[in-house]
């Protein structure tokens, strides 16, 4: 079927495309990379805050994994912006290549780079004594839940990549977002020591959700760090899912509507 | 209803109301080299994108390979190669890489791809450099990937729109030499392009557009035929002589005392006119104008070119001609081209 081949063939193009500018994964690795060693040094007194015996490299790792997925995401939508500028898109359009194996195999390659920079941050996070209480299914699936958002987000890049053509304005809508967000999640400190009304918008924000069921797979502890002895916390695992599925067939979605009116 | 492409009364309006084009019709015979001239704007590249399928037309008909550029656009694919105005190759790959790839895109794999690729780079002269990465081409180097690439399904058909602009003299011989291999070869060649002595070389049959119509097509011979006239282009030292436009004087003094002239249009440096026998014209003229008060800067004499074809049908030179004392160097000569 060409749909698997044709995107397979594309998703390795933008494998070595990332491989041969090793400067781009530097860069989206950099910012996780300072939280995970200096910010959460500055911090370290915080865990305390939230709860007796809690580390605050441990409880962030969760908020840092998913701000990485987050930013690199959001460059998919800029790579697309520079096919359609140069032409490429256009010189494959004139090919008889699947259309949506286009789109399926940038995806893809978003998919596995954000699987590949979570790898690298899990493995800086352990010397500093962050390893999933559930063990190896977990990092499974905090990987999968990884992966399965960063293909949601790259989503919202992508449309507004093809929206408006322009890299500079996918950038800037990146950055405006990217800390508000995740600011107002629990990526980075727990509900219980937010102001109320930040605690109804974290209740709301997407990335909480996912950032929940990443906390819970590393802590074995429910959101809020009041039972640690549950392990899998299935609740807010499914919930997570559930927001990501929700988001990702939102944002793939327009993806493919615009896509559609690009490529016609 | 017999060419590799039928175009009936073809229409593109865009979605703003621009007619892009409109209504025009054309054929192309199987492995014809079949140019596609006319001035910017004129609709080239909107056909263009139509035939290829990556636009939508608005009404008419067009068939390419048999098929409807409409219903059938994945047949249309499997047999054209397309070569866009910008040069499209993937920086980041090699060259080899970004073959296969055009090829992989093509549902081609394995070693047939692998002998095809090979194949091809001996052909545009890219051996040594098919494995390094084509950020590090030069201009020309890129260019003849691009061609390579959309060669590597073995097309019937060939779209190229300005294959050769921008590039370096050398680079142009060498890619106007490669398409008259690959029409030898039997693949037909559509292609839009300013370089017009290598229409004339090269081009068995043209159509000239001018603002979304058709306004001349045959053969490069016909076409200069019909103008049947040399051409004399006169320059003047001055705009303005005796408070009055010296194009518009000159143009007075052609009107009423040379019969013998005919179609003056006006053109970068002053006018052009067109003549039989030009040449003799010549002294006559000069004494006429010095008469006036006009003063040359130069005149030149050439049989019909098609730049004089394109002139006559759309009122445009094809591209902007240097105006500079080297001019002078045509004076009374007869230029044979």
């Amino acid at each position: 079927m060409s749909f698997l081949s044709d995107s397979f063939h594309l998703f390795v193009r933008w494998m070595k495309k990332l491989v041969r500018n090793p400067i781009l994964i530097f860069f989206s690795l950099f910012q996780p990379v300072i939280f995970l060693v200096l910010f959460t040094q500055l911090f370290s007194k915080f865990g305390q805050l939230l709860g007796p015996g809690v580390s605050y490299t441990v409880f962030a790792t969760a908020g840092i994994v998913l701000q990485n997925a987050f930013s690199s995401a959001f460059q998919s939508g800029t790579a697309v912006v520079d096919d359609i500028k140069s032409g490429f898109l256009t010189k494959m359009l004139a090919t008889p290549v699947n259309r949506s194996a286009i789109l399926f195999g940038r995806i893809m390659s978003d998919a596995f780079r954000v699987v590949a920079q979570t790898v690298i941050i899990l493995a800086l996070a352990y010397p500093l004594g962050v390893f999933p209480e559930t063990g190896v299914i977990g990092y499974v699936l905090i990987i999968l839940t990884v992966a399965f958002f960063g293909l949601a987000w790259s989503g919202i890049s992508l449309a507004l990549g093809l929206k408006t053509k322009s890299a500079e304005t996918v950038f800037g809508i990146a950055g405006f977002l990217t800390f508000p967000l995740l600011f107002m999640s629990t990526a980075l400190v727990g509900q219980k020591v937010m102001p109320d009304w930040m605690q109804t918008v974290s209740s709301y924000n997407p990335i909480s959700f996912a950032v929940n069921a990443i906390r819970n797979l590393i802590t074995g502890c429910t959101p809020d760090l009041s039972n640690c002895a549950i392990g899998y916390d299935w609740s807010t695992i499914l919930q997570a899912y559930g927001v990501i599925a929700l988001i990702g067939i939102i944002t793939l979605g327009a993806t493919l509507y615009l896509f559609r009116k690009v490529v016609s | 209803m017999t060419g590799i492409i039928d175009v009936s009364q073809l229409v593109k309006t865009y979605g703003d109301g621009t007619k892009a084009v409109k209504g025009i019709s054309f054929n192309v015979s199987e492995g014809e080299f079949f140019g596609f001239l006319g001035p910017n704007g004129a609709g080239k590249s909107t056909t263009i994108k139509i035939l290829t399928t990556l636009l939508r037309k608005t009404s008419g008909s067009a068939t390419v390979a048999g098929f409807d550029v409409e219903t059938d656009g994945p047949k249309i694919r499997k047999m054209i190669g397309v070569q866009n105005q910008d040069t499209v190759v993937d920086e980041d790959l090699t060259g080899r890489e970004n073959m296969i790839l055009q090829g992989e895109m093509h549902q081609m794999h394995g070693q047939a791809l692998r002998e095809r690729v090979d194949q091809l780079f001996k052909i545009v002269d890219l051996v040594d450099a098919a494995d390094k990465r084509a950020g590090f081409y030069s201009g020309g180097m890129k260019k003849r990937l691009d061609l390579a690439t959309t060669l590597v399904h073995d097309p019937k058909i060939l779209f190229l729109d300005e294959p050769t602009t921008g590039l370096d003299p050398q680079s142009r011989a060498a890619i106007w030499a490669y398409l008259k291999r690959l029409n030898e070869q039997g693949i037909t060649i559509f292609i839009t392009t300013q370089y017009l002595e290598e229409v004339d070389r090269l081009c068995r049959r043209l159509a000239i557009v001018d603002l979304g119509e058709i306004v001349a097509q045959g053969s490069p011979a016909e076409l200069k035929q019909e103008i049947g006239a040399d051409s004399i282009s006169l320059g003047f030292e001055n705009t303005t002589v005796n408070g009055g436009e010296t194009r518009e004087k000159a143009r007075q003094v052609l009107e009423k005392r040379f019969d013998g002239v005919s179609n003056i249009v006006n053109s970068d440096i002053g006018l052009t006119v067109y003549a039989k026998n030009g040449s003799f014209l010549v002294p006559e003229l000069v004494r006429a104008f010095d008469e006036d008060g006009i003063r040359l800067s130069s005149i030149t004499v050439s049989s019909p070119t098609l730049d004089d074809v394109f002139l006559k049908h759309t009122g445009k030179r094809i591209r902007v001609e240097e105006v500079s004392s080297a001019n002078y160097r045509g004076m009374f000569a007869r230029r044979r081209r």
